[in-house]
């Protein structure tokens, strides 16, 4: 951790630079954007670490299902984007399989892989973001954690959205490999947090539509959905992401999102 | 060692309810478009199955898997091997693994070079990435430093070779009862291996030490009628260097060894590149292209692999794996196929296919693919997991 974090908290230096930088191109409604978008990622200021079991419905345009289940784990990195750990428990053949990243900022984040069956360790190139996650509805990118840094923003409208007042902002990817031109996002008024985004592609269609549901307050701060739907407008496909077992402030450190902690993940 | 197994015991017997019982059970058919050049069949069945064990407690692993294999027509492909047997204590500085494991070094896609801690099974797959359990005592530090695993590698295991009724063999036998050792230990040589790797921003790397009985024996002629090969396990030391930078989406990979003890010190490396294009044509498929060439100071010359990987990102996560491997210096062209697909949610199914080609028969080089020319085959194989 460098000096500079320890003096400033991290989130005020950059909503500084981001508010001169508006101010002086005079650009008001984008500047409400991102102090949106800050105030809804200040919801996990301080959240430490937290592990979670996931189930995922891939749904057909016919409606038939397919079921996956993982592991994962996150820890909090002052200064820097988080640490994450998935494992998949099903299905079999995947079972043990696991996804360690480490996002940062600005910079592309680290990845790898392990594929237990030949206990080979393989770093995957984190620009393949935009591919599907699993076969899901989902791509690698919408599972990462979404640093504010990652997005410019744009301050559209107030809105009601199923009887709660919502902030819809516009944010576009400054990262060049996103899988997407722009997103518009529903934050509530009340707590700020994520109820809807409309995903859109390079085409700017309006390729996905993902709602956020069942939030619930972990140790009476930390507000976390138990159900992320994702709707495919093109193909008529969907996913249901529905998280069981959340806990917060599990203890973790650096060592359990290590090289050898993803060794022994399966 | 009855200490371990005391302690194994008392694991054991602790929380018995904890444990995951797991297992799969393998059907693997291949077919061969001829007869084998010492007459074998053309048809191949084998039957595997591997029960499991998993136990995790705070700070121990438990993990067993025996690997039982019934083979067809070949007798030397029947296996009984324990895969994994091992106790792995995670302390708050470092790890300690006790008893029978598997561990994988590299980085490259094809030849694996580096890898040097178990014994390869060669009767069951042609790509040599199948191996045997190697019986250990691992200790690995992890800091800021890096990963740095030490080994001491007890009881040598020999290599696994195709008998008479065998298909993808040298066409003269290889008698394993009669290998032979440098070492006066015999295959009871303690071995000893380290690691260290690191990642710094898109650079991973790792060097590694082996010092012990080679895993790749060379192959003598006895001069008897039959005119069996032996094999011959030297004492050698080895240096290892895995290199894989990522720009973008393109990793770059390097894996090069440098081994004494088997004649002259010689080198050889395997080096190239990975490309992935995500979602080609505006649909869901990944395409990679992988490239890798060989180089090796003992062979005049090392094939070519020019290779891609399809991924259809479907909830069936099917896959196909081709490719070309050319040997400019012999002429020669070989052709593979590795694809599968998930049944259900039990169960995967898996299609390989191998051609070999000799373009240029008049050529006098060393033709590296010449024992397998009748060996041309394709594979079915059902895996149902329990």
């Amino acid at each position: 951790m460098s000096l500079a974090n320890v003096l400033f908290h991290r989130k005020s230096i950059i909503a500084c630079i981001f508010g001169m930088l508006f101010i002086f191109s005079g650009e008001v409604l984008a500047n409400k954007g991102l102090e949106i978008a800050l105030k809804s990622d200040e919801n996990f200021d301080g959240y430490g670490d937290s592990s979670s079991e996931m189930t995922m419905e891939l749904i057909s345009k016919k409606g038939d299902v397919v079921t996956r289940k993982l592991r994962f784990k996150r820890l909090e990195v002052p200064g820097d984007g988080d640490k994450s750990l998935a494992v998949f428990e099903s299905p079999r053949d995947v079972r043990g399989v696991g996804i360690l990243s480490y996002s940062h900022k600005v910079e592309p984040d680290d990845q790898w892989l392990y594929l237990p069956a030949l206990k080979r360790v393989k770093r995957i190139a984190s620009k393949n973001r935009s591919g599907p996650f699993l076969g899901s509805e989902f791509s690698f990118e919408d599972f990462s954690f979404q640093e504010v840094e990652k997005y410019e923003y744009e301050y559209l409208r107030e809105e009601e959205l199923d009887g709660i007042l919502c902030h819809v902002i516009e944010r576009k990817p400054l990262d060049p490999y996103s899988g997407y031109t722009k997103q518009i996002v529903w934050i509530d008024s009340e707590n700020f947090l994520t109820r809807k985004i409309h995903h859109y592609d390079k085409k700017s269609f309006h390729l996905k539509t993902q709602i956020f549901s069942d939030y619930k307050i972990y140790n009476e701060a930390y507000w976390q959905p138990h159900k992320v739907t994702m709707i495919n407008n093109q193909n008529g496909k969907s996913s249901v992401l529905s998280f069981r077992e959340v806990k917060y402030k599990n203890g973790f450190d650096d060592r359990d999102f290590s090289q050898n902690s993803l060794k022994r993940s399966r | 060692m009855k200490f371990l197994l005391t302690i194994v015991a008392l694991f054991l017997l602790n929380n018995i309810f904890a444990y995951e019982f797991l297992g799969e059970v393998i059907l693997d058919n291949r077919y061969f478009f001829n007869e084998g050049t010492s007459y074998q069949d053309k048809i191949h069945s084998s039957f595997s199955y591997s029960p499991e064990i998993f136990h995790e407690e705070e700070d121990y692993i438990f993990h067993l898997k025996p690997k039982i294999r019934k083979d067809s027509q070949d007798p030397k492909r029947n296996l009984l091997d324990l895969q994994e047997f091992y106790l792995l204590h995670i302390g708050e500085e470092r790890e300690i693994k006790f008893g029978i494991s598997k561990e994988f070094w590299g980085v490259t896609e094809t030849t694996h070079r580096v890898d040097i801690i178990n014994q390869t099974d060669f009767t069951e797959g042609f790509d040599g990435e199948e191996k045997l359990g190697q019986p250990m005592v691992k200790v690995s530090l992890e800091e800021e430093w890096g990963v740095l695993d030490i080994y001491a590698l007890f009881s040598f295991r020999e290599r696994q070779f195709s008998g008479q009724e065998g298909r993808l063999r040298l066409p003269l036998i290889i008698d394993k009862n009669e290998s032979i050792y440098e070492s006066s230990a015999k295959n009871k040589r303690t071995d000893f291996a380290a690691r260290w790797s690191n990642y710094y921003d898109q650079l991973d790397i790792a060097i590694s030490y082996f010092s012990g009985t080679t895993r790749e024996p060379r192959l003598f002629p006895t001069g008897s009628i039959d005119k069996p090969l032996i094999p011959y396990y030297e004492t050698i030391d080895q240096f290892g260097l895995e290199l894989l930078y990522l720009i973008g989406s393109l990793a770059i990979k390097v894996e090069a060894i440098s081994r004494a003890g088997q004649g002259d010190r010689f080198s050889a490396a395997t080096y190239g590149f990975e490309y992935t294009q995500v979602g080609i044509f505006d649909s869901r498929i990944d395409l990679g292209w992988i490239f890798e060439g060989n180089h090796d100071d003992r062979l005049k010359s090392s094939p070519t692999v020019l290779g891609t990987r399809l991924s259809f990102n479907d909830e069936l996560d099917s896959q196909i794996l081709s490719g070309f491997i050319w040997n400019d210096v012999s002429k020669e062209l070989g052709f593979l196929l590795e694809s599968s697909r998930r049944v259900g949610e039990c169960c995967l199914i898996a299609l390989e296919g191998v051609y070999f080609e000799d373009t240029d028969e008049d050529n006098n080089e060393p033709k590296l693919f010449e024992a397998f020319r009748e060996d041309d085959f394709f594979k079915i194989e059902f895996t149902y997991y329990l």
